[in-house]
């Protein structure tokens, strides 16, 4: 069973770490970088498919150099076998589908073709939810998007999930599509471990792969050695390797274009807040006075 | 007399029985009819159509002879764009001066001459030049330009705003009928007569008085399905000028690859780059200009796969829409750096972006040899009201028919369940909501809140968007109710309770959209100056894990912890 796991690295939007200018603007260069927190769904759901049927994991991104680190990240995450980094200058302001035919054509150039892709839905920055499906199309797989569940039976060579569906109610689909095929894990999705054979595996893949990760940072950390291919789980392709047409990857290959960005306007003031101080008992017990109206019963 | 009155017919009826008049008199008498009668734009639409068809086929009008006052607009634009001799383009402009001196035919004959004239010359020198990719990049061996995936147009020819309409257990869902309601407006103003309607304000639609050549575009709505054959009514009733279906018992439940594919092949249908050449009686464009999808999870994926497949782009998850010229100097687009370039009936895309931090406005445009079209866009459900349904409206009704084809069908559905509901934060007396002040220990912040919670009688537990998009990691224990459907705001559920306590809560407009409607609001954070003030009735400036334990004291025991410690001393 070999399986790819898409991934990107976003900033860090938690409160103390993201970074505006006067304007209001998001400074990126001055907000970390992380993996974007909706892969850890897609990485679930790749290690769960590893540790019940064994084979090789692949994490792949595309970024820029500084993505390694997102990789070793994800690595220790997915217990990862192999990295992969798309990175180009030519790939730089990609948007969605710019994006899906260079991580397409990555998938594609594989020595061993994937019997599963997992993506992850939206990312923290762009929020699109588009590139998997995208990425999907070029691949033309069967697309099993929204899963919240996933089962594999490698004899028939299937795969069996449960999909969230939206809409006036909200509805658990049950769908069912021959291997090799391509899922977009939901937020919501659920690993089980349910036999304790598939525990223990758990835990001994644990144990090997935060091996790998620590090596992998230690050649990270070398600045000795420049060659991005020297240490021999880590892959990294530029459009060329890939024979990507330059005009049809990165922004000269995007439809869109970001034409402006504005801070959300503050909300326009309705209301008078009477200001509280915590240790002020006369203003706290106003307070308490508006609660205790809805106090529950004994 | 006609021999065929139109306002005895329904639409549906007059496509095929007006396909047999060929006298284009007798059609004008037919238009005329309507006109006077029940004055239906899309049978006018039909009428002209087909004049224009079988004026074509025989008599060439000479533009020297004609009388321009008889004219409309749209027929002037459409005469001026064959002639090529400049000295009777002069003589019709000055005719049309000295005739109805209409501001919008003057431009069209102006327009002309200047393609004619000076035009050409320009736009060889300055633009760029098409190099095809074998001899830019000699050393790639082009996977993508064989078309491998991209089934690229070049100068196309676009028309319409098309809607897909997405229907469960066959129903139209409210987010539809949203769409087709602001579709409706954006191409209403899109079609007004631009002498009689100034540029708007900011952010509206620019009135272009309808396509290039003056002819109105519509608003098409897409339905695919299992019977949807009964919903077309009621799209037409919410705004759409035609609806295209298609329905197969197979498509009963939203599959990927078959919609993907029945979209497209409409959408391709009729026009130049469609391999079948089918001739339609109501489409002869290329491809739709414009195109929405609503953002949900199956409308999502739909919209990226079917922009995909049609070589173009989209924004997701849009809250405010408009049409109007955009300037580009972005060279991947205008093909030369350094210049600017403007690009008319660009479709503009506002969308909350980066976890709700900032609005970005997103473009889809063409870039030389490479056109860009649908421009495509997905709606947040409830970013626009339901406009209240005509029954009276018209709309042509057309079934597309196609071959489906049995390996598009490689996802099996087994089985589906409704959920019950999910969690309505709504109705209750009390909804404790929390924000990312919660960073400093996540886990707890959210015990704190459910403790507050538990004191009263009937509250809920709400969250800002902010801890949903968050990276916190939970504890087992709470991570149950950090779900997506506990979000109050814009993009969540609207909440109005007596009293709404927000803690940690910074206050984002998007959060303010959320709760505003709330009897009594009570703000917990440690910064004086967050947004959240503006829109509290009180505010304790203070730490939640400090604060909130003290409220939950007081609602269980009914009096303040520390007033009583103070009465005792």
């Amino acid at each position: 069973m070999h399986t790819v796991v898409l991934t990107k690295g976003v900033p860090d939007f938690r409160e103390g770490q993201v970074s505006f200018d006067e304007e209001g603007h998001l400074e990126r260069g001055k907000t970390p970088t992380v993996m974007n927190p909706n892969d850890k769904h897609a990485l679930r759901a790749a290690l769960q498919t590893k540790v019940r049927h064994g084979g090789t994991v692949s994490l792949m991104s595309m970024g820029p150099p500084g993505y390694m680190e997102v990789l070793q990240e994800g690595m220790r995450d997915v217990y990862a076998d192999d990295l992969y980094l798309l990175s180009d200058r030519e790939m730089g302001a990609a948007d969605t589908w710019a994006t899906a035919m260079t991580a397409a054509t990555g998938i594609q150039k594989l020595d061993e073709a994937p019997d599963l892709v997992f993506a992850g839905f939206k990312t923290a920055d762009g929020e699109t939810g588009h590139t998997g499906p995208q990425t999907d199309w070029c691949l033309d797989m069967p697309l099993i998007t929204h899963v919240i569940s996933l089962d594999v039976d490698e004899d028939e060579g299937r795969v069996r999930a449960k999909r969230l569906v939206e809409g006036d109610v909200e509805e658990i689909e049950t769908v069912e599509a021959d291997l090799p095929a391509f899922v977009v894990a939901d937020p919501e999705f659920d690993s089980t471990y349910r036999r304790a054979e598939h525990r223990l595996k758990h835990k001994d893949l644990r144990e090997a792969t935060q091996e790998r990760a620590d090596e992998f940072g230690e050649y990270l950390d070398d600045d000795t050695d420049t060659d991005p291919d020297d240490w021999d789980r880590f892959t990294m392709w530029n459009h060329a390797d890939l024979n990507l047409d330059p005009d049809y990857i990165g922004l000269d290959g995007s439809p869109t274009i970001v034409a402006g960005v504005d801070p959300i306007p503050k909300a326009p003031s309705e209301r008078e807040a009477t200001m509280v101080d915590p240790d002020d008992s006369e203003g706290m017990e106003q307070v308490v006075g508006e609660l205790t109206p809805y106090a529950g019963g004994d | 007399m006609p021999e065929i009155d139109p306002t005895e017919h329904e639409i549906a009826e007059l496509g095929p029985k007006i396909k047999d008049v060929d006298d284009a008199d007798e059609l004008r008498e037919m238009l005329a009819f309507e006109e006077d009668g029940e004055d239906r734009v899309p049978v006018k639409t039909l009428i002209e159509d087909r004049i224009e068809k079988v004026q074509g086929d025989d008599e060439e009008t000479d533009p020297a002879e004609i009388d321009l006052a008889e004219l409309t607009v749209a027929d002037v634009a459409n005469m001026v764009r064959d002639i090529e001799d400049v000295d009777v383009l002069e003589d019709l402009l000055e005719r049309e001066k000295s005739g109805k001196d209409r501001k919008t035919a003057r431009e069209r004959i102006e327009g002309q001459i200047e393609a004619v004239t000076g035009g050409d010359e320009d736009e060889e020198a300055e633009g760029p030049e098409y190099v095809p990719p074998e001899e830019k990049h000699p050393d790639l061996d082009h996977p993508t330009n064989d078309k491998q995936w991209v089934e690229g147009a070049r100068d196309g020819t676009y028309r319409d705003m098309w809607v897909y309409c997405e229907t469960q257990h066959g129903e139209l869902i409210d987010v539809s009928r949203e769409m087709l309601g602001k579709a409706r407006e954006m191409m209403d103003a899109y079609n007004a007569d631009p002498d009689e309607h100034g540029a708007g304000d900011d952010e509206t639609t620019t009135p272009y008085g309808g396509d290039e050549g003056g002819e109105s575009e519509d608003v098409v709505a897409v339905l695919i399905g299992d019977e949807v054959s009964d919903l077309t009514e009621e799209v037409v009733a919410y705004g759409a000028d035609r609806v295209v279906y298609f329905e197969d018992e197979r498509l009963e439940r939203f599959r990927h690859s078959p919609y993907t594919e029945i979209m497209v092949d409409m959408a391709r249908a009729g026009g130049e780059l469609d391999g079948s050449e089918r001739d339609l009686d109501w489409k002869a464009y290329d491809e739709p200009r414009y195109t929405l999808f609503p953002a949900t999870n199956n409308g999502r994926d739909l919209s990226a796969l079917v922009q995909g497949e049609l070589d173009s782009g989209l924004a997701s998850d849009c809250s405010g829409l408009y049409v109007t010229d955009a300037m580009i100097s972005n060279p991947a687009k205008t093909g030369v750096p350094g210049d600017s370039k403007e690009f008319d009936r660009i479709l503009h895309m506002k969308r909350p972006d980066f976890s709700g931090f900032e609005y970005s406005t997103i473009l889809c445009i063409d870039k030389p040899f490479r056109d860009f079209h649908p421009q495509g866009a997905s709606v947040i459900p409830g970013s626009f009201e339901i406009p209240d349904p005509d029954d009276e409206r018209e709309g042509e009704v057309i079934e597309h028919e196609m071959d489906l084809d049995e390996s598009w069908f490689h996802v099996d559905v087994t089985d589906y369940d409704t959920l019950e509901g999910g969690i309505d934060l709504s109705g209750h007396d009390v909804v404790v909501a929390m924000g990312r002040g919660i960073g400093r220990s996540p886990t707890e912040g959210i015990e704190l809140g459910l403790d507050l919670v538990d004191a009263f009688d009937d509250a809920a537990f709400g969250l800002s968007r902010g801890v949903i998009t968050s990276s916190y990691n939970f504890e087992g224990h709470v991570e149950q109710y950090v779900a997506e459907e506990r979000q109050i705001g814009e993009s969540g559920q609207v909440v109005e309770p007596d009293v709404y306590v927000a803690a940690g809560i910074s206050g984002a407009i998007q959060h303010k959209v959320g709760m505003d409607e709330s009897d009594t609001v009570i703000a917990i954070n440690t910064d004086p100056d967050a947004d959240v003030r503006e829109f509290s009735d009180y505010f304790i400036e203070g730490d939640l894990f400090e604060v909130l334990p003290r409220l939950t004291d007081a609602v269980e025991s009914g009096e303040l912890a520390g007033a009583l410690a103070e009465a005792d001393d």
